[in-house]
């Protein structure tokens, strides 16, 4: 019997690319178990599997065949990826050295169905792919200009490049990864940290505008940054953060704001002599899932409450263009009801420059392509998690989708920008 | 002065509990903090936020929870909402006679708790006592021929309807229904059938000859009043009852608890008569966002109607309650009470009840027990998810444990009557 084979074109591959995996030299109509697995920066592991049928030529092919059960059922060809589960509980799959290391996944193909109740067998064909969170020649280069701390991640090249900023949420300290993956996609990327990290302040406790102004200018004056505007792609937050830039400030001019809140919320919001008052959480509101993890999309507020209305961001007064992109199953903040309430207001203030994609089923957590849905993870160091939300098939579809709306988006508005720029001279 | 009450302090874990706070700030947040040790120290923690009324009071069967473990009005939600310190830990009570479950419930400020300790001291608590049993119930260990079990015997004077009651595949033995049963007025004999005692730890066989000689044992006891006796039985133990309900003319109130009405695992067997298992679709054996285990999917392709491992439910005398959470992630519980209910039909036979809980799932227990969504060993990669909504799982034990003992006393008691 000839053995097992996988194949599947490039070892190494971005972690946002698809990858083709085909499996032949099974005994016809044989149902099969296909597994991954990978260790994190940290050693932990996280699995996936899926039970299959092979057709009658002996072949598995994850593009045409439908998993029957495991960790996802039906046809999805990156499955074995976005189903990826921790062994430990609660834990979220990220990648810190997003430069110098991939993460590897082993492709495991079994002959057999292979569930933890069944003896251990030896797989009968093994691969291992690597997943870049980066491209080839990109350079990464740690900021810490005045009061910016962050990481500037460049494309190869010349340039100019357009430029972003990328800020997440509350979870502080510095990510990278997304950062990595657009530098990689030829944009100029600044990750920015606001607490928790180096010298910032440990707690946020409030929003000074001007730092994220000084950080705009910082990558505006880089020489092969793209004038006179940049993108920001933000994320909860960040996304609070991103939108009082375009409300405020004139440098960011595309603003994608993922499962964000379009009003203060929390801490206040300054920008030098204006002081905006945030919206104060309601900590009782708090729901305990089943499996212990917190809810908090019911904390936040609503920001069509009169009572809350000087907390609501003036998104009339952005000069920027906005792509609101929600998860409708986010169980962290209610991301549809605050992006239907900015581009509400915009309607009714005749302002047409913005733009929501809404994603059923999509939890808060909308990372790159074929990131494994984290339904909830524990945060800076609390004991409880908190739910993110979320269904694993409907997750990763978004998660497809939103990827290439958001390069699509700042290529739109960043260029257009530019010849906007030329055309007035 | 902030007073917090609860009547009554000691109960059985199936009597609800009235708390009721005042002294408090009109209008102030509060937070109620419910915890209890289980008799392995493992700490079970709940708590919900109350706003006080104009007159400083918060009275949980008249107001509403903000948020927690619960919302909305559940004047038990403090104790069904309960959860465990260590994921997965299931709340078990082993020595049911002589200890009660320790619920302490503490008032505090607002206070967020984001770990399961309070930050502040409690303005005020109590402590509640939850028993299994009644004063007066009585426990006799059997080792009578094969029999391996515990069996209770209600206070009183007189002879009482008699139970057996069967746990699933879980093993062991489970006393706390058995207890509650006798606390109730039903002589209960908890049954183990593997992994105790003497019993084997994975039997190859049910041998539906060992529970004949159980239905007859109890029958045999002065304290039962026959002719017909009842089972009560979950998952495993309610493919057995069913079996029992069919072949054994003693049996005359049957309470299936998401079972299955054919054999699985291991054939049945009685007086030579073999009901083969059906063949489990591995498969189709899901994995769920969590990492959790759900087997529910496993008979979903096999030919159930034509198999010999379809248990015959028409040629049973007695009556059958079937109840079934519709959530459950470990058996199709509905769909396997509609094959049941389907051949009961197509035979002319009206003998059944289906009592169908929408967000309950697997662990349907006595009322107010925390609803346990998974459990397993170390790792969860390893654990079975059960299934089920907290709240709605809450109200399904309260309405079913009702409806069953209504159940049997309607045919146990009735044919008792019909003998004078």
């Amino acid at each position: 019997i000839p053995p097992s084979k996988i194949k599947d074109p490039p070892g190494e591959s971005c972690c946002y690319e698809p990858v083709h995996i085909r499996v032949t030299g099974l005994p016809p109509f044989q149902v099969v178990t296909l597994k991954a697995s990978l260790k994190d920066d940290k050693g932990d592991l996280f699995q996936s599997k899926a039970f299959y049928r092979a057709n009658e030529a002996g072949e598995v092919d994850l593009e045409q065949a439908p998993a029957l059960g495991g960790d996802y059922v039906g046809v999805h060809p990156m499955g074995l990826f976005w189903s990826l589960k921790p062994e430990k509980a609660f834990w979220r799959l990220l990648k810190h050295d997003v430069l110098n290391t991939p993460f590897w996944v082993t492709l495991d193909v079994y002959d057999s169905i292979c569930s933890q109740y069944s003896a251990i067998i030896q797989p009968s064909a093994s691969q291992v792919v690597q997943r870049w969170f980066s491209g080839p020649g990109v350079q990464r280069k740690q900021i810490r200009e005045g009061r910016v701390r962050g990481a500037l991640f460049l494309p190869p090249g010349e340039g100019p490049f357009l430029g972003v900023i990328d800020l997440f949420g509350a979870i502080g300290g510095l990510v990278e990864f997304r950062a990595s993956l657009l530098a990689a996609r030829g944009f100029a990327v600044l990750a920015l940290a606001y607490f928790d990290y180096e010298d910032l302040p440990e707690e946020l406790l409030e929003v000074d505008l001007e730092y994220f102004e000084e950080a705009a200018n910082l990558l505006l004056a880089h020489p092969k940054i793209q004038r006179p505007g940049i993108g920001v792609i933000s994320m909860c937050k960040g996304a609070e953060i991103a939108l009082a830039m375009a409300c405020y400030l004139k440098q960011a001019v595309a603003i994608v704001c993922i499962n964000g809140f379009t009003a203060v919320m929390g801490v206040p919001l300054r920008y030098k002599d204006l002081v905006v008052t945030p919206i104060r959480p309601e900590m009782e509101r708090v729901q305990v899932h089943a499996s212990g993890a917190l809810s908090y999309c019911h904390c936040y507020g609503d920001p069509r409450d009169k009572l809350n209305g000087q907390s609501v961001l003036p998104v009339e007064k952005a000069q920027s263009r906005l792509l609101f992109i929600v998860g409708e199953d986010d169980e962290f903040i209610r991301s549809k009801l605050y992006a239907e309430q900015a581009m509400d207001r915009l309607r009714s203030h005749g302002r047409s420059h913005g733009r929501v994609l809404v994603y059923p089923s999509a939890g808060h957590l909308i990372d790159p392509p074929y990131a494994p849905l984290c339904f909830a993870s524990r945060v800076r160091g609390l004991p409880r998690p908190f739910l993110w939300g979320g269904d694993p098939a409907a997750h990763a579809a978004a998660q497809e989708h939103a990827w290439g709306e958001i390069q699509k988006f700042f290529r739109q508005h960043l260029i257009q920008n530019r010849s906007k720029f030329f055309c007035k001279l | 002065m902030v007073q917090l009450t609860a009547t009554p302090v000691i109960a059985l874990v199936d009597e609800p509990v009235h708390i009721r706070a005042t002294g408090l700030t009109p209008f102030q947040i509060v937070t109620l903090h419910a915890s209890l040790k289980d008799e392995k120290g493992n700490m079970f923690y709940s708590r919900a936020y109350y706003r006080a009324n104009e007159v400083g009071e918060v009275d949980l069967e008249r107001d509403s929870s903000l948020g927690g473990d619960y919302t909305g009005v559940h004047p038990m939600g403090l104790i069904w909402s309960l959860k465990p310190e260590k994921l997965l830990t299931r709340l078990l009570k082993t020595d049911v006679m002589n200890s009660p479950f320790q619920v302490q419930v503490k008032l505090h400020e607002l206070d967020f708790l984001l770990n399961n300790k309070p930050i502040s001291a409690p303005k005020a608590s109590l402590t509640l006592e939850r028993w299994y049993v009644a004063p007066g119930v009585t426990r006799i260990r059997v080792r009578e021929g094969r029999l391996r079990g515990a069996l209770f015997l209600p206070p009183g004077e007189g002879r009482f309807p008699g139970v057996i009651d069967l746990f699933g595949g879980i093993g062991g033995l489970l006393e706390f229904r058995a207890g509650l049963l006798a606390s109730r007025g039903f002589v209960s004999l908890a049954l183990a059938y593997c992994d105790y005692d003497d019993l084997p730890p994975q039997p190859e066989i049910t041998d539906l000859e060992y529970f004949e000689e159980a239905a007859n044992f109890l029958l045999r006891h002065p304290k039962v009043h026959g002719p017909g006796i009842g089972v009560v039985s979950t998952c495993k133990g309610a493919e057995i009852g069913l079996s029992m309900g069919i072949h054994l003319k003693q049996i005359t109130a049957t309470v299936l608890i998401n079972g299955t009405p054919f054999v699985f695992e291991v054939p049945q067997v009685y007086r030579g008569q073999i009901y083969p298992p059906v063949p489990p679709s591995i498969q189709l054996v899901a994995i769920n966002t969590l990492g959790l285990t759900e087997f529910y999917r496993m008979f979903e392709e096999t030919q159930i109607i034509a198999s010999q491992s379809f248990l015959p439910i028409e040629k049973a005398h007695g009556h059958f309650l079937f109840i079934v959470g519709e959530a459950d992630k470990n058996v199709n519980s509905k769909r396997h009470a509609e094959l049941a209910t389907d051949r009961l039909r197509r035979n002319g036979k009206s003998n059944w009840t289906l009592l169908s809980y929408p967000g309950a799932g697997h662990l349907i227990e006595p009322p107010y027990s925390p609803l346990c969504p998974a459990s397993g060993l170390r790792a969860l990669s390893s654990s079975v998810h059960w299934g089920g909504e907290v709240i709605p799982h809450a109200a399904a034990q309260e309405h079913s444990w009702k409806e069953i003992q209504k159940f049997l006393r309607k045919h146990l008691i009735s044919t008792v009557t019909s003998q004078l």
